[in-house]
């Protein structure tokens, strides 16, 4: 029985250090990309996918499509072909193009809500946390507003106004961010009595330094991941409201839209449903694996509670 | 049968079995004689008199009798009359009831009732209207009689009181005939062929009918709304499907019976369907309707319309609205409905032929046209005017106007076609909705086609040639002045652009192939229905 | 005990008097008149005054919403402006149907996704959890509507075991009662089944590394009594709380599963009455589905103490 010693670990012995005998192999680190890729696969399959949702979208007009809105109404409700690669709608227009093109607003309302809510809400949690005589009143009536279930909420305020692509960001933003203010109230609470924030306190600092410095980093991470949630959310909430006929115009494309159009003939003519379905259900798939990735690299503990 | 209804039904048996309940072929009887209709729209009230909706008008036939109706010529026939005596003046027109008509509460019908229903009618229909305008007096002479007085001789009497056309003149108990004509009844009892069941209204959802033991039909065949009205059901369940997906698997899996408006391209799948009959609904079909504002910019002026008039492609419309069934649908160079005996296209060249959309576009500059958004009203929620909208939004973008499309319920295009402030303050440019056939086949209810400015229908349009020429079409004292009349109409009507015809449309209607005796016409009709 | 149940509800009263005023003012301050919509295309400006006033419309804010709060609370919603019919009554009818779907949802969420998360966790980094939270990303992802129209397509119009649409009231049939509400049920349960998994692992595998789990297993305790006596239990805790927060998903989604699947329930009412702008029925709903989604977290809080006696309160 005799251990071999490898001429590394000899010349090792002779310098003086101690030996550890080959009894694990090394571990081998991946670095770089790959590595990243096996350690948050998550983020980078998310990642990756709404990355090309976005050029798609970006790139809408140089992706070999037509004029969302061009009709003609000889040519409706063809199957995919080599003239309309998804076929066409009720009134003769492309599905291919205005699928493409919807993928700009039905992103655009799925980010501009994350990005409203999320800094609506970090605002009023910030000052919920901070300003002690307006938490509870603050806390109350974002309850109340949490207590009217969300779809409804964003219906009844588009029914106060004409569709469009502006309101109904604001009506979906309206119905989330009290959530968001709750979860940035409850950060920022915590936060609060933590001993170096106290210190913080203590030493003079003012307010706003202390929020700058202390608090707000720790309310990225949570907000981030919250915020796409809130993106995923909003992007089927607009679905929604199209197919209840209280979302954009018909005249801008959107995901929900074309659905909502199609909605009459999904036993003849599944295609006009089935393609911005696949398209929303794989945008949608793709934000919610980016945000468990996110919460996973972000909080190891928090990827166990969610 | 089918495997889900088999297991429903021995197990309904079964369970009403096992509590010894009612014999088997009791429960199969009963479940014949009960007939679910899908109609073409929410009936959220039901005042015929108040609510101008075809659906409502088309359930209240069911409920509310007539002192005439129309057959399918358009002719009034007696109904609820058994006999009328016209003056030789023409000036005192007496009606005489027929015996043993009772309301569903178990009341007589008496003349005081007649006179109530007719008195709450007039203020809301525009043939009423003109009637009142020349009444001196109506009274119940006896119970039985009733006599109206007028001041100059109105020939189209019996067609007034006869007519389909909304609103119907339905004859009401008195105490229910009081209510205010801009309110809401709140009792629906009337001596139709079928009762209301009120306790069963779910708005929205289900309205229920029953038949009504007392009524007694005509001895002559019902046809349309003339004749003897026999009911063949016990029940009608209307049942409300706002989604045509969900009505069209309904109705192939035998969950309902007869579907009002099937939307054309489900249409293939339902006739292949061995259990579903599928035939036109209306033969008098539907005009679609481009309806103007006159009383604002852009289309205040007369060359901004006819710049729209040039452009418009028909064609486009109509397969929009009804997709690629070519015999459904017809180029329309005319307000009136073809095939009907007064139909003319004189003065709608403007309609034929090729689109010039470059002439269309110098005509609109003429105008003085300079970029104001056209405020376009469009209904979402009905198919049609739906479609319409959106070629619409191209129509208007091709020539160059700035469009402002508003997207919205056809109860909000009801409401904001009312309002006649400028467009920028609530007001609108153009709405789009479409008229039955049977409204439009002469002037004599076509509040539409009206030019009289203020008090014409929305839109407002001010055609005093027009109104010239319908006035006209009134005296006229045959049938060839009343052609001549018509002919002038249609011309002083394209020539101002009252409205603008979008094309002459049909539909369909589909029941299951058990249920018999369904007729196409502007109501569906529900006498002589029977289902196996 | 008692003392908490009262000071919740206490609690909960200044949260259903903002949502009151909220939904109160929300559409006091919406567009058009809705004397000219009741009044009709052939009103004359006297007529939709008169309707106007009759209606109540031209009296200040606070005036009609004390009176609109005191009727509340005396449990009458007021009148539909479009049917005549007392908004009670309305709701009353729909009522059924809705209430069947969400219980039925309910029950079918929870008895399938909570074994399914448990088994998870179980299982945690093998390719049934894999799949099983693959499944679950993939429930949040598609719309309601989709996941409605192929249920239909495939188990009612192809395969004829369910019907299309409709309901049948639970007078009229167990069996019926049931075949009506599985399609919608399922299609609504997508998500809350995907939310309810997920919480349920993600909480399960938290306990699964407490001590006393590692205890039991050392005592020699079988898997099962582990998962199921000790586990779970102490997972429930956040279980419930997603069960409760879910409820506003399935309120929300159960307006559209109603469209799909024709049923005469709750959501489609409130989908009418918004377009219709029938202001009473529109406040009525959203009042009752504020109060029930309070109720619901108030339950949920009630049962935090029989699963966990370290929450007292």
């Amino acid at each position: 029985m005799t251990v071999t010693v490898s001429p590394a670990a000899e010349s090792a012995v002779l310098a003086g250090e101690p030996e550890l005998p080959d009894i694990l192999p090394p571990v081998k680190q991946r670095r770089g990309i790959t590595g990243f890729i096996y350690r948050h696969p998550a983020i980078a399959i998310g990642g990756a996918m709404l990355s090309l949702l976005i050029l798609m979208a970006i790139f809408a007009p140089l992706l070999g499509t037509t004029d969302p809105a061009a009709l003609a109404p000889s040519k409706r409700t063809r199957p995919p072909s080599a003239e309309y690669w998804f076929g066409s709608d009720m009134m003769g227009r492309d599905i291919y193009s205005r699928v493409i093109y919807g993928a700009r607003v039905s992103l655009i309302v799925g980010f501009a809500v994350a990005i409203i809510a999320s800094l609506a809400g970090l605002v009023i949690g910030l000052v919920s946390g901070f300003v002690r005589w307006a938490d509870s009143i603050i806390m109350r009536i974002m309850d109340g507003m949490m207590s009217i279930p969300p779809i409804l909420l964003a219906v009844a305020l588009m029914a106060l106004t004409r569709g469009s692509v502006p309101n109904v960001i604001a009506a979906i933003a309206i119905a989330e961010f009290p959530r968001v203010a709750r979860l940035v109230r409850g950060v920022v609470l915590s936060l609060r009595e933590q001993p170096y924030v106290e210190a913080a306190v203590a030493a003079g600092t003012r307010t706003p330094m202390i929020i700058i410095r202390h608090i707000l980093p720790n309310t990225i991470a949570p907000l981030t991941v919250q915020a796409t949630y809130i993106c995923a959310s909003a992007m089927i909430t607009e679905s929604i409201l199209s197919f209840i006929g209280a979302g954009t115009p018909p005249i801008i494309p959107s995901w929900g839209n074309i659905m909502a159009d199609g909605r009459a003939l999904w036993q003849v003519k599944p295609f006009i449903v089935f393609f911005p379905a696949i398209f929303l259900s794989i945008t949608v798939l793709a934000v919610n694996l980016l945000g468990d990735g996110l919460r996973d690299a972000v909080d190891p503990r928090m990827a166990k509670r969610l | 049968m089918d495997r889900r209804n088999f297991l429903k039904s021995s197990l309904s048996v079964g369970a009403l079995a096992a509590s010894g309940g009612l014999a088997a072929p009791a429960i199969a009887q009963g479940a014949a004689k009960t007939l679910k209709f899908v109609p073409q729209a929410n009936l959220a009230n039901f005042d015929p008199i108040w609510g101008t909706q075809y659906v409502v008008r088309n359930a209240s036939v069911l409920v509310w009798d007539t002192l005439y109706g129309v057959d399918s010529k358009l002719e009034p026939q007696r109904q609820m009359v058994e006999g009328e005596e016209v003056s030789s003046d023409g000036l005192t027109w007496t009606f005489k009831l027929r015996s043993g008509l009772k309301f569903h509460d178990g009341e007589p019908v008496l003349a005081k009732d007649v006179v109530a229903s007719l008195k709450r009618w007039c203020p809301r229909d525009p043939m009423g209207q003109m009637i009142k305008a020349i009444e001196k007096e109506l009274v119940a002479v006896d119970d039985k009689t009733v006599k109206w007085v007028l001041s100059k001789p109105f020939p189209k009497m019996k067609f007034a009181l006869g007519k389909n056309n909304t609103p119907i003149a339905f004859i009401m108990p008195e105490r229910i005939a009081k209510t205010d004509p801009f309110k809401q009844i709140t009792e629906y009892v009337g001596s139709g062929p079928m009762k209301f069941a009120q306790k069963e209204w779910v708005p929205g959802a289900k309205a229920v009918f029953e038949k009504f033991a007392d009524y007694q039909p005509r001895s002559e065949t019902a046809d349309w709304l003339a004749g003897g009205k026999v009911i063949l059901l016990d029940r009608i369940e209307w049942v409300i499907m706002p989604d045509p997906a969900t009505a069209s698997a309904a109705l192939q899996g035998g969950e309902v019976d007869w579907w009002e408006t099937p939307i054309p391209d489900l249409i293939p799948i339902l006739k292949r369907n061995r259990n579903i009959k599928v035939d036109i609904a209306d033969p008098l079909g539907n005009v679609g309707s481009f309806r103007l504002n006159h009383m604002h910019p852009p289309f205040n002026n007369v060359k901004a319309r006819r710049a729209v008039q040039m452009a418009l492609n028909q064609e486009d419309y109509m397969r929009a609205v009804v997709g690629s069934d070519d015999s459904l649908w017809q180029l329309l160079p005319s307000f009136f409905t073809p095939g009907t005996p007064y139909y003319t296209d004189v003065g709608g060249d403007i309609l034929k032929g090729p689109r010039n959309l470059e002439a269309a576009k110098k005509l609109l500059a003429e105008s003085g046209y300079s970029g104001q958004p056209v405020t376009c009203l469009v209904a979402q929620d009905q198919a049609p005017l739906k479609a319409m909208g959106e070629v619409t939004a191209d129509l208007l973008k091709k020539l160059g106007m700035t469009v402002d499309f508003v997207a919205t319920d056809w109860g909000t295009v009801g409401q904001r076609r009312a309002s006649k402030s400028p467009p920028g303050q609530g007001g609108w440019g153009m709405f789009h909705t479409w008229h039955a056939g049977a409204d439009c086949a002469t002037p004599a209810a076509y509040n539409a086609l009206r030019g009289n400015g203020d008090s014409a229908w929305f839109g407002w349009p001010n055609s005093p040639n027009t109104e010239k020429e319908i006035t006209s079409w009134f005296e006229a004292k045959n049938a060839e002045e009343e052609k001549a009349a018509m002919g002038r109409i249609n011309k002083a009507a394209m020539d101002d652009v009252i409205y603008i015809p979008t094309g002459f449309y049909k539909g369909f209607q589909a029941w299951r192939s058990n249920v018999s005796g369904v007729v196409g016409g502007p109501i569906p009709f529900f006498w002589n229905v029977k289902k196996a | 005990m008692l003392g908490f149940i009262a000071r919740r509800i206490v609690a909960t009263i200044p949260v259903m008097g903002i949502v009151a005023l909220f939904v109160f003012s929300l559409l006091y301050i919406a567009p058009g008149d809705p004397a000219v919509v009741i009044a009709g295309d052939q009103a004359t400006p006297q007529d939709v005054e008169r309707i106007r006033v009759s209606l109540g419309l031209d009296r200040p804010f606070l005036e009609r919403f004390g009176e609109w709060s005191w009727r509340i609370l005396h449990g009458d919603l007021g009148t539909s402006m479009f049917t005549g019919m007392p908004v009670t009554q309305l709701i009353g009818q729909r009522l059924e149907p809705t209430l069947s779907l969400m219980v039925l949802t309910l029950i079918l969420s929870i008895v399938v996704a909570v074994p399914i998360g448990v088994l998870a966790a179980w299982k945690a980094g093998s390719w049934i959890d894999r799949g099983v939270m693959g499944f679950a990303v993939f429930g949040f992802s598609v719309p309601v509507f989709v996941v409605g129209y192929v249920l239909a397509y495939v188990f009612a119009l192809e395969l004829e075991w369910f019907p299309v649409q409709g309901y049948t009231p639970l007078s009229e049939g167990l069996w019926l009662w049931f075949e009506n509400l599985v399609l919608p049920a399922i299609a609504l349960g997508c998500v809350y089944i995907a939310l309810i998994a997920r919480i349920t692992r993600a909480s399960m595998l938290e306990v699964l590394q407490q001590d006393y789990i590692r205890t039991a297993r050392a005592k020699g305790l079988g898997q099962r009594p582990i998962l199921f006596l000790h586990a779970l239990k102490n997972a429930a805790v956040p279980i419930v709380t997603v069960i409760g927060i879910g409820m506003a998903l399935l309120i929300g989604g159960a307006v559209v599963t109603e469209s799909v699947f024709a049923i005469p329930g709750l959501g489609r009412l409130t989908i009418d009455a918004i377009l219709r702008r029938d202001y009473p029925v529109i406040q009525g709903i959203v009042l009752l589905f504020s109060f029930v989604y309070v109720l619901v977290n108030l339950i949920v809080d009630l049962v935090y103490t029989l699963l966990d006696p370290r929450i007292r309160y």
